[in-house]
């Protein structure tokens, strides 16, 4: 997984890595500068070995310049490249899967998770490099120097590795146990937020508050806890490098009392040693660290792992103008025991309506939403899935989803806009925005003259969600940033319960005087709105009950006319008279 | 700017002491390593003896170990300041928002209000306390070396301190510059989230629309922004180390140069050469925090302001100090002060725009409802009848004129006395995730399982929960398990439980089939009995019951009655009636 989102940044992090090499060979040679100083050039000429110093910490600087650049290009083209990869993923991820995911948590993955991977590449796996180049590089010349005194310098690494990696596990788990518990303080703040309208409406300010704090209380709690860790780790990782430190001038010094050491070379092996203290304290600190990158690796890998949308293998572009047809088609949620379509069977000639009526959750939207394969029909995403769905004779599972998708415009129930200005909500599907395609489309829903009063238009911002339109409008918007396409096939998902009656007689009329010969579904609660499609059928439970044109319809004693009645103030028992 | 947020340490002070305490200590002790080395140095290489070497090394042990203990304590006291400070912030900001109106809400996204909430936080709170120690260590450390330095040889020290302050400017330059790209980039990141956010709560929509293609570019134009910007300040910032390394080893070649030539005439030992050497290479990485640390001081300037912004954002309707006095404020309210709210609503020549329109939504608006009257609105879509409402809720404040409840003016009482004698069924219903039983509870927590299962009977939504697995099933993420219809059944039957004074319906029914509706309507007719009522709603058979019917049409009545009055005027309500009912 790593390695696709590496792409593209591989060679700066190899330059990265050279030019570190480089940086680091040259801070190497000034303690041996140091000691050729004291033990020969002491009194002959220090100036010049000053500036041989002053030499080399240049190239140095330029080296370590060039390295920081390459790694700064590398991390970030990194970061966008996996950004990009997600963003992508993420929303081309089944709608089943959004529904099962918190908002929140899909977030905090894709901001402070990528966070934490970043600086783990842009800071931790160089420094892992450098400490492996510095430690090799400066065990080198000190075993040059002397080999006894070496060997102690080094014997401390294994047991700093050890500890660090008993830590490692420890850290790793309280780290991931409070980035869990982040996501769920973090949902609770976007419910809350969500929700405020009803929190003020029910003036439940204090509960809200106290949920709030008793969060951020456990959520304060567990850091603290990876905190602490971190501080003990830390610290005691911190005396063993420096106890090493101490150990070898100590034993240096009696060394060179001992006279198997020069003072010059004690001088450079001390500052070798002090170029060892770096990387031995970095590598504990390292490796500890290493582990919340690895939990936020995880927590990315599970959302590039799961699947997809369903892709047909050979995906079809069929004329979409043709029959729709429901074969014995039943659905059910992955959660709900029950069936929420059953068995449903209908036949939707090319370029007529078909009106739903029915009951309060008894599956219209469910059907529709099979429809636009917004619920994939494989049953691959835990729900099930059987009969079929064909148009024009071709199933819709071989159908590509696109495709389909741009053929058939659905006005969703519970519309959402973008917090962009109302004409680029409208032209949203447009690759460029065409002011005259936008106002028909606005003149068909009806909402031009809504438009008109506005101070500022078509350019009027519409808030996050519509929420500075009123409901009719945040509608009649979706609807007509649906008919900006010209699909010939057309869903109304409820899409006129927040206009008026005139409101929605007018939209209708302007509907079939310009877009004839597109398919239309059109749910609805008002029979008046129903009324007039080809073929009406009532829903109830999953199940359709009646079936036919209002004419038919109201022949019969069923919902269909109980519904008409009451809607027209008749008292149902007097419908026959 | 700093210091509006120092407050937030106060109940802090001890951690905070004890925690520069140990700061202090440790980096005396690192800043004596050296010495130690010298004597080392000085005394046994030079000196060819071993003598007192025990004493020494147990010496030095001690220091380690002090250190070590000192180390640990100002960590994990750091560590505690942060994430308490942080916490502390968060409560306060959590706190002021819910005293914010809903005009705040709709000018800021849920997107940016978060980052408020849950990352400006933590920018400061890392400020306050492993900055603050940086710079307490690091500035320290610094003094005591120059200290020591000057002590053992004043000349040589001088020769160092003179390159200094071209470090610190030569440092600043490059921060000032770094600033100013991070702020770019910051903004850049906070778009990024806002477009993540979108891309997931509008994931339907952009499915349905299938405009993948064009938001995932848009996306991918923003993080190529971000990457431009980053990429810059990383360059900014590889200047600024490297230049710094650079002074470091001019500082080292100082000491070689004049120290060489100080210790070839015999006027200072090898030890002392060494001793100035470790600190001129230690001097630069205490210099490049201390530039560092000044500058994400100066970035946190910017949280520190949004979090200010936010905390000193005044609501747009607010209680004035003596209302909070009586009445108590929204956590903390008084209810022993409150009166019985009885129902009585009017409004007196309100004109009302949006905070964020210039068009008047409502004009010279007149209005007098009794207590107990059940009141229809109808109009045409945009014609104001849920701003009326809010209105009444005193959501909003008119911008002229008065709302008086029971004969006072609204704002003569507390917000919270008015929403907790509210029930309220919002035009687009909104659950919370938990279960059926926790979203009825909502607005009464107290109500007992009686009460619960009569709301439930009243608004015909048991088969509906009895299909959803009992009233302890799951509802999702804002209700998203359940149809659009089901959940105003649910929010209507959590309004009715909450059994307010005023009880208010905003299409509460719209999206519910004619025959529950009929079901439910002899229910509302009995709810309502006693209770002051607003009904807006657009298909007509759920209101014709009404004692007075409004038609409202551009922010004015233009018509007022009963069902028959109105019908008998045959103006605008007998059209839309006539039109609607009899449409052949
Ligand atoms: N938060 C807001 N900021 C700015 N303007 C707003 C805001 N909310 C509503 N408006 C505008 O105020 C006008 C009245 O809106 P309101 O929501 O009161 O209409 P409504 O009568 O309830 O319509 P509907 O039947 O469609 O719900 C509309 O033109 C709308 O665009
Ligand atoms: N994501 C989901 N998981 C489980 N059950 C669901 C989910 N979405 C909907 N349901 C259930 O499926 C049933 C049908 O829902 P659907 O939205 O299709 O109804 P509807 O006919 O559109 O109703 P309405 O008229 O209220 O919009 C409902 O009982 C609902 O509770
Ligand atoms: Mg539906
Ligand atoms: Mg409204």
């Amino acid at each position: 997984m790593m390695n696709l989102f590496l792409l593209g940044s591989r060679r700066y992090y190899v330059l990265s890595m050279i030019f570190i090499l480089l940086s680091s060979l040259l801070d190497l040679v000034n303690p041996r500068l140091i000691g050729y100083t004291v033990d020969t050039a002491l009194g002959r000429g220090t100036g010049r070995v000053a500036l041989l110093v002053l030499f080399v910490a240049l190239f140095a600087a330029l080296f370590r310049y060039l390295f920081q650049l390459t790694n700064a290009v590398g991390t970030e083209r990194f970061v966008k490249r996996l950004r990009d990869l997600l963003f992508s993923h993420l929303i081309r991820l089944p709608y089943a899967w959004h529904r099962s995911s918190h908002t929140g948590d899909i977030i905090q993955r894709c901001t402070s998770d990528v966070e934490t991977v970043k600086v783990f590449l842009s800071e931790q796996l160089t420094s892992l490099f450098r400490i492996i180049v510095m430690m090799s590089l400066s065990i080198f010349f000190m075993s040059k120097i002397h080999a006894g005194l070496t060997l102690i310098a080094i014997g401390f690494i294994p047991l700093i590795v050890l500890f660090s990696m008993y830590f490692h596990g420890k850290i790793g788990k309280a780290f991931m146990k409070a980035e869990e518990e982040e996501a769920r303080f973090s949902a609770v703040v976007q419910e809350n937020l969500t929700g405020v309208r009803v929190v003020r409406a029910f003036g439940r300010e204090i509960d809200e508050n106290e949920r709030f704090e008793k969060k951020n209380y456990l959520y304060t709690r567990m850091w603290i806890r990876v905190l602490r860790l971190g501080a003990a780790f830390w610290t005691s990782n911190d005396f063993l490098a420096a106890g090493r430190t101490m150990v070898v001038s100590i034993l240096g010094a009696v060394l060179c009392v001992r006279g198997e050491l020069s003072a010059g070379s004690f001088l450079a092996f001390v500052a070798y040693n002090a170029m060892l203290d770096w990387p031995v304290r970095m590598l504990g600190r390292i490796i500890s660290e290493m582990s919340k990158a690895g939990v936020s690796v995880g927590r990315i890998c599970a959302i590039m792992n799961a699947e997809e949308e369903d892709k047909p293998e050979t995906p079809l572009c069929p004329p979409m103008d043709r029959e729709i047809c429901f074969d014995h088609v039943s659905f059910s949620y992955e959660d709900a025991a029950e069936e929420v379509l059953h068995d449903i069977c209908l036949r939707v000639p090319e370029g007529s309506t078909v009106g739903i009526l029915g009951g309060t959750g008894s599956g219209k939207s469910t059907l529709m939403m099979l429809l636009d394969k917004l619920y994939g029909l494989s049953g691959r995403e835990g729900m099930s899935v059987k009969g079929r769905i064909t148009i024009g004779g071709v199933d819709l599972k071989d159908i590509d989803t696109g495709y389909l998708r741009r053929n058939i415009g659905m006005v969703l129930q519970e519309p959402y806009l973008f917090s962009r200005t109302l004409s680029e909500n409208i032209g949203i599907t447009q690759e460029t925005l065409d002011m005259g395609e936008v106002k028909r489309a606005a003149r068909i829903a009806s909402l031009e003259e809504s438009v008109d009063r506005f101070y500022q238009g078509y350019d009027t911002f519409v808030g996050e969600r519509g929420v500075t339109l009123s409901g009719g409008q945040k509608q009649r918007t979706a609807i007509a940033q649906m008919l900006i396409r010209r699909p010939p096939v057309m869903i109304f998902d409820d899409s006129l319960s927040a206009v008026d009656a005139a409101t929605d007689a007018a939209i209708r009329k302007a509907l079939s005087e310009n877009i004839g010969g597109s398919t239309v579904f059109l749910i609805a609660h008002r029979v008046q709105t129903l009324m007039h499609a080809d073929q009406i059928i009532v829903m109830d439970r999953g199940r359709i009950l009646e079936k036919g044109t209002h004419r038919e319809l109201m022949e019969r004693d069923g919902i269909y006319r109980v519904t008409y009645e009451m809607q027209n103030g008749l008292e149902p028992k007097e419908a026959g008279a | 700017m700093i210091r509006r947020v120092l407050p937030v340490l106060k109940p802090y002070r001890a951690m905070v002491f004890i925690m520069v305490l140990m700061g202090l200590f440790s980096s005396l002790a690192d800043s004596a390593f050296p010495l130690f080395n010298r004597y080392a140095l000085d005394h046994f290489v030079a000196g060819g003896t071993l003598k007192g070497i025990g004493l020494f090394a147990a010496l030095y042990v001690g220091v380690l170990l002090m250190q070590v203990a000192a180390n640990y304590i100002s960590m994990s006291y750091v560590g505690q300041i942060e994430v308490t400070v942080n916490r502390d912030l968060r409560n306060m900001l959590f706190r002021h928002l819910q005293s914010l109106s809903f005009s705040y809400f709709n000018q800021n996204s849920v997107g940016y209000i978060h980052a408020r909430v849950m990352s400006d936080t933590g920018k400061i709170g890392s400020l306050l306390s492993w900055r603050m120690m940086d710079v307490v260590w690091n500035a320290s450390y610094l003094i005591f070396i120059l200290v020591v330095m000057f002590r053992i040889n004043a000349r040589l020290a001088l020769w160092i301190l003179l390159l200094l302050p071209a470090a610190i400017l030569a440092g600043f330059y490059f921060q000032r510059k770094l600033v100013a790209v991070n702020r770019q980039v910051r903004e850049s990141n906070s778009r990024i989230v806002g477009n993540i956010n979108e891309g997931v709560t509008g994931v339907r929509s952009i499915k349905t629309l299938v405009i993948e293609d064009r938001i995932s570019r848009d996306f991918e134009e923003e993080t190529g922004n971000y990457q431009r910007m980053a990429v810059k300040a990383g360059h900014y910032s590889a200047l600024f180390t490297s230049g710094l390394t650079f002074a470091s080893a001019a500082a080292l070649a100082l000491v070689l140069w004049q120290g060489g030539s100080l210790t070839e005439k015999g006027w200072m030992q090898i030890g002392t050469l060494s001793v100035f050497m470790s600190y001129a290479l230690g001097m630069i990485e205490p210099i490049q925090y201390l530039v560092h640390t000044v500058s994400a001081a100066i970035e946190v300037k910017v949280n520190i302001e949004r979090v200010t912004k936010l905390l000193e954002t005044a609501p747009d309707v607010a209680d004035p100090p003596e209302v909070v006095e009586r009445y108590g404020d929204m956590l903390h309210p008084k209810r022993e002060n409150w009166e019985e709210l009885k129902g009585e609503v009017e409004f007196q020549d309100v004109s009302f725009h949006y905070p964020d329109g210039e068009e008047l939504v409502l004009e010279h608006f007149n209005l007098k409802v009794p207590q107990g009257t059940n009141v229809a609105i109808v109009g045409e879509t945009g014609a104001g009848k849920t701003t009326l409402v809010n209105l009444v809720c005193r959501f909003f404040e008119p911008t002229q004129g008065r709302v008086l409840i029971d004969g006072r003016d609204a704002r003569e009482r507390s917000q919270l006395w008015l929403h907790s004698n509210i029930g309220y069924v919002l035009q687009t219903p909104h659950l919370f995730s938990g279960t059926v039983r926790e979203n009825l509870l909502y607005g009464n927590p107290e109500a007992s399982e009686e009460e619960i299962a009569w709301a439930v009977g009243l608004v015909a939504a048991g088969e509906v929960i009895e299909r959803l697995g009992g009233l302890d099933a799951q509802v999702g993420e804002g209700g998203d398990m359940l149809s659009t219809g089901e959940k105003q059944l649910l929010s209507f039957a959590r309004a009715i439980l909450a059994d307010p004074r005023i009880l208010i319906l905003d299409e509460a029914t719209s999206s519910i089939d004619t025959v529950t509706e009929a079901k439910i309507r002899d229910a509302i007719r009995t709810v309502i009995r006693g209770r002051t009522s607003f009904i807006i709603a657009h298909r007509l058979s759920t209101i014709i019951q009404a004692d007075v019917i409004l038609v409202i049409r551009d922010g004015k009545i233009i018509e007022r009655g009963t069902h028959d009055e109105l019908m008998e005027l045959g103006g605008y309500y007998h059209d839309l009636y006539t039109s609607q009912a009899f449409p052949e």
